[in-house]
């Protein structure tokens, strides 16, 4: 095949994702998903399935809501909402539902019957204590589908009573233990990585259950553990603990499987490179000179240099050569020499990447009540049926009237009853819950 | 029979083997290289039944040779053993003219291809989304690169190791000790690395949701479709504010270590027998933390007395002096026992205490609650003997992911899946083992 028609194929490529996602299909449009979840751990699986089209309805406590509206840096608020709330709380229907209340109980009943999945992140046991258990709610809508996601799973030793947070997770697992430098503290990852990975795995679980559903009409209960997806990702750590007889330790920047691989300081900030195929090394070689010794300059094969002190020896000598150059020069010598080298990139480098905005990974959503907020877009690229960002994270109970009226059918005085007694409600007037002041 | 008795018989391990899989019956091919991105996702896929054949060039995939001290157990490093448990193992050159006609045969039988090479390479030998979509309309393609197949930075599919995909997608610059004000800094106070693999484990994850949801939707549309697919922004979406508060308030995310300026305190601090979490950052449960350090003092104290006051920087490193005082003299087992004694007896935002030791490895291995649900798993090896792995993270109750056993050695099933999806005869098989198109 000639070079014309691979520049053909790619043209293709470029056409497909430069178009507007609104005019293609939704993959999860017509599924309805009622989210019982505060946080992150509950909310991003929602927030997942509402970016592939489900119509996610995230119940809060009416006034207050969701504690997630209150979590975000150094306390400040946008256009009274907090910024650490937006991320997982996108192209959602907020409702304000008190389930203390046996009306609400009921009302939570009624959604479910008129539902596809059930998603929340309570502790194990608690929504069967309430009468809104996968048991129960199983029996009002066989083809439900229940996920719970907890910190050590609904049963177990350690499922009963224990909560939970992300960085439990990190500390239980062995993850933090493995992050950071010897002689230094385990460091805990900068960011919620327990909660979302394990709330990408629910939703994929979700996916699953949905794509069976599918074939044979059944729906089922998944448990998902963060703690436990976390085991599940730190790759070689049990392999080599239980054949080495010592524990994994924290071995700093290099990755002592890849060397070499690492985080290195330059004059004017840091850059991550590595050189893994022969002609990557051979590249990498030839741009250090003479700091690389002639026997290590010979090891073509990666599975060479993970022996003995060679990954230490290759960190060193990629520390020395990185020190002295400045970021923008070790990233030309990376490209001439054919191996590859990045800076490491912060929300500034994201914010003006014009290869991260074409590719929607860096995403303007226009929003009703907010206008623009840029956020961080679906990861998944998908040519037919493309995942998106629609509206932001509204104030607790916004679209009350949207869904106990339009779904559930409820009357307006029925609804002014349920407000009355605190039923069903709306936010408090305080930052966080409430919309922004009009401008 | 109450609720912890049901979830526990439904889900116990050994329950799997006994139910189908949701993707029992759908075959995958896996031809991911140098980027274990692939190789997870093609995991995810197998756990839950599907048949997932790798696919690797002659010589094998590079990433069997990230290992730690050249650690190699019969033809795989300890990385890609924890891998390529259950999945079919076929050498194949479908880069060359003829290897990449027999591929294309399989892939006309196919349900999903992974591969990591990148559009250009692979539409290059016929290989492409459009190609292959010509002889298979229901085939989902999955192409994993480090930079995309599109965008105005895209590169080739060029092999990268995991930190690079970690380095771009800002988890790095997130994560690592502070450099002090006033002094220089030393050497660890830098931006740090996941110390596992991350970036090809979000990738990998989110390769596995893509596939089913793509799967899902092929279900009504009865169409394949392509997805395009990196790990670096398989991390992005998992930053939450980073993005949202440079747009707000133009200020950019910066390394804490084991400080949080939204929750604290939230942060490992030394005990007896080394570090363990303490988390009690409302009102409530910071005060019910006071009340169990005997500290109820710390509440007046202006600089501890609000949450707007404890997330601040200067206090967070005041207050964490005032916890380790009391936690260096107990245990995290003691600790985690005093706690859960505590807040056993609340309720409600006050006993938002949360606590559990920083373990290692070792110590994370010998808890038996991981062992009980199937979390971790004896893996008897044909090379050296007994060995433990992780088994899948999650459970569910009519389709349970299954732990992948069988380690196929490379090319172990050349032969059959060639006979028996391109139809090939045995001297033709020969013929093409004489050339080096296939192994076995």
């Amino acid at each position: 095949m000639g070079k014309n028609a691979n520049r053909a194929a790619l043209r293709w490529l470029e056409e497909v994702f430069s178009g507007s996602p609104s005019e293609k299909p939704e993959i999860l449009k017509g599924v309805r998903v009622v989210e019982m979840a505060t946080r992150i751990f509950g909310p991003y699986t929602g927030d997942l399935l509402a970016q592939l089209g489900a119509e996610v309805i995230k119940i809060e406590m009416p006034g207050a809501g969701d504690l997630m509206r209150y979590v975000t840096p150094e306390g400040y608020f946008w256009k009274n909402a907090s910024v650490g709330f937006f991320p997982q709380n996108r192209n959602k229907y907020h409702v304000g539902l008190d389930l203390h209340y046996e009306e609400g109980k009921e009302i939570f009943r009624e959604l479910v019957r008129r539902s596809d999945v059930v998603l929340e992140n309570l502790k194990a046991g608690t929504m069967d204590r309430w009468g809104l258990g996968y048991l129960q709610l199983r029996e009002i809508n066989p083809k439900i589908i229940y996920a719970a996601n907890t910190g050590f799973g609904q049963w177990g030793p350690f499922s009963l009573g224990r909560p939970s947070y992300d960085a439990t997770a990190q500390a239980v697992s062995g993850m933090s233990e493995i992050t950071g430098f010897p002689g230094r503290p385990p460091l805990k990852v900068g960011i919620y990585i327990g909660d979302f990975t394990g709330a990408l795995t629910s939703a994929f679980a979700i996916l699953v259950a949905l794509y069976h559903r599918e074939k044979t009409g059944k729906g089922q209960f998944i448990d998902v553990a963060q703690a436990e997806v976390l085991i599940r990702i730190l790759d070689w750590t049990w392999a080599y603990t239980s054949l080495k007889g010592k524990p994994r330790t924290r071995v700093g920047n290099m990755d002592p499987a890849v060397p070499p691989s690492g985080v290195f300081r330059c004059r004017d900030g840091f850059v991550a490179l590595s050189a893994v195929t022969p002609e990557q090394w051979r590249g990498f070689v030839s741009a250090l000179g003479d700091l690389v010794p002639e026997e290590i300059r010979l090891l073509e094969d990666p599975l060479e240099r993970t022996k003995g002190e060679i990954p230490e020896a290759l960190d060193e000598i990629t520390g020395k050569w990185c020190s002295s150059m400045k970021v923008e020069e070790v990233l030309s010598a990376a490209q001439k020499g054919g191996f590859v080298a990045v800076k490491v990139q912060n929300a500034r480098d994201h914010y003006e990447s014009g290869h991260l905005r074409a590719r929607k990974s860096v995403w303007e959503v226009e929003d009703e009540l907010y206008g623009t907020v840029t956020e961080y877009g679906p990861p998944p690229k998908f040519s037919d049926s493309p995942m998106r960002l629609k509206w932001e994270a509204k104030p607790v109970g916004y679209h009350n009237e949207f869904v106990f009226k339009e779904i559930l059918g409820l009357g307006q005085e029925e609804m002014a009853r349920l407000e009355e007694k605190g039923v069903i409600g709306r936010w408090d007037d305080r930052p966080g819950a409430c919309p922004p002041e009009k401008s | 029979m109450n609720w912890f008795e049901w979830i526990e018989r439904e889900t116990r391990p050994g329950e799997a083997e006994k139910r189908r899989g949701a993707f029992d019956g759908l075959l995958v091919l896996d031809l991911s290289y140098g980027n274990l991105a692939g190789s997870v996702c093609s995991s995810f896929l197998a756990e839950q039944g599907a048949r997932v054949i790798r696919v690797e060039l002659p010589g094998g995939d590079i990433s069997r040779k990230f290992t730690p001290e050249g650690t190699f157990l019969g033809d795989s490093g300890l990385g890609y053993l924890v891998e390529e448990l259950g999945k079919e193992s076929v050498v194949l050159d479908y880069l060359s003219p003829e290897g990449g006609a027999l591929l294309k045969k399989m892939a006309s039988q196919a349900d999903v291809l992974i591969e990591t090479h990148g559009q250009e390479k692979m539409v290059s030998v016929g290989l492409g989304y459009p190609e292959l979509s010509g002889v298979n309309g229901r085939l989902i393609y999955l192409s994993i690169t480090p930079t995309g197949n599109f965008g105005p930075d895209s590169a080739p599919g060029e092999v990268e190791a995991d930190v690079v995909g970690q380095a771009r997608s800002g988890i790095i610059y997130l994560t690592g000790e502070p450099e002090e004000e006033g002094k220089s800094p030393e050497y660890y106070q830098v931006p740090t690395r996941v110390g596992s693999w991350f970036s090809w484990y979000a990738g990998g994850i989110f390769g596995a949701f893509s596939v089913a949801g793509a799967l899902f939707y092929r279900e009504s549309s009865g169409k394949g479709q392509f997805i395009d697919l990196t790990p670096s922004e398989s991390i992005l979406q998992f930053l939450d504010y980073n993005l949202t508060w440079y747009h707000a308030a133009g200020r950019v995310r910066e390394r804490l270590g084991n400080f949080d300026i939204a929750v604290y305190p939230y942060t490992f601090v030394r005990c007896k027998d080394g570090y363990t979490f303490i988390a009690a950052y409302n009102d409530d449960a910071f005060r019910t933390l006071c009340e169990i350090m005997g500290k109820v003092e710390l509440l007046d104290d202006p600089r501890f007395a609000s949450f707007s006051e404890r997330t601040k920087l200067e206090n967070e490193r005041e207050l964490v002096k005032h916890i380790e005082e009391w936690t260096s003299r107990h245990t995290a087992d003691e600790i985690l026992r005093i706690i859960q004694d505590t807040i056993s007896r609340k309720s409600g935002p006050g006993a938002a205490v949360v606590t559990g030791r920083v373990n290692r490895p070792d110590e994370t291995l010998k808890e038996t609650h991981w062992w009980e649900r199937g979390v971790f798993v004896n893996h008897e090896d044909p090379d050296y003997g007994r060995l433990v792995l992780q088994g899948p993270g999650y459970k569910m109750t009519e389709t349970p992911p299954r732990v992948r056993r069988e380690k196929r050695p490379l090319g172990a099933d050349t032969v059959r899946v060639l006979k028996e999806l391109c139809g090939l005869a045995d001297e033709e098989l020969e013929r093409l083992k004489r050339k080096g198109i296939i192994s076995s």
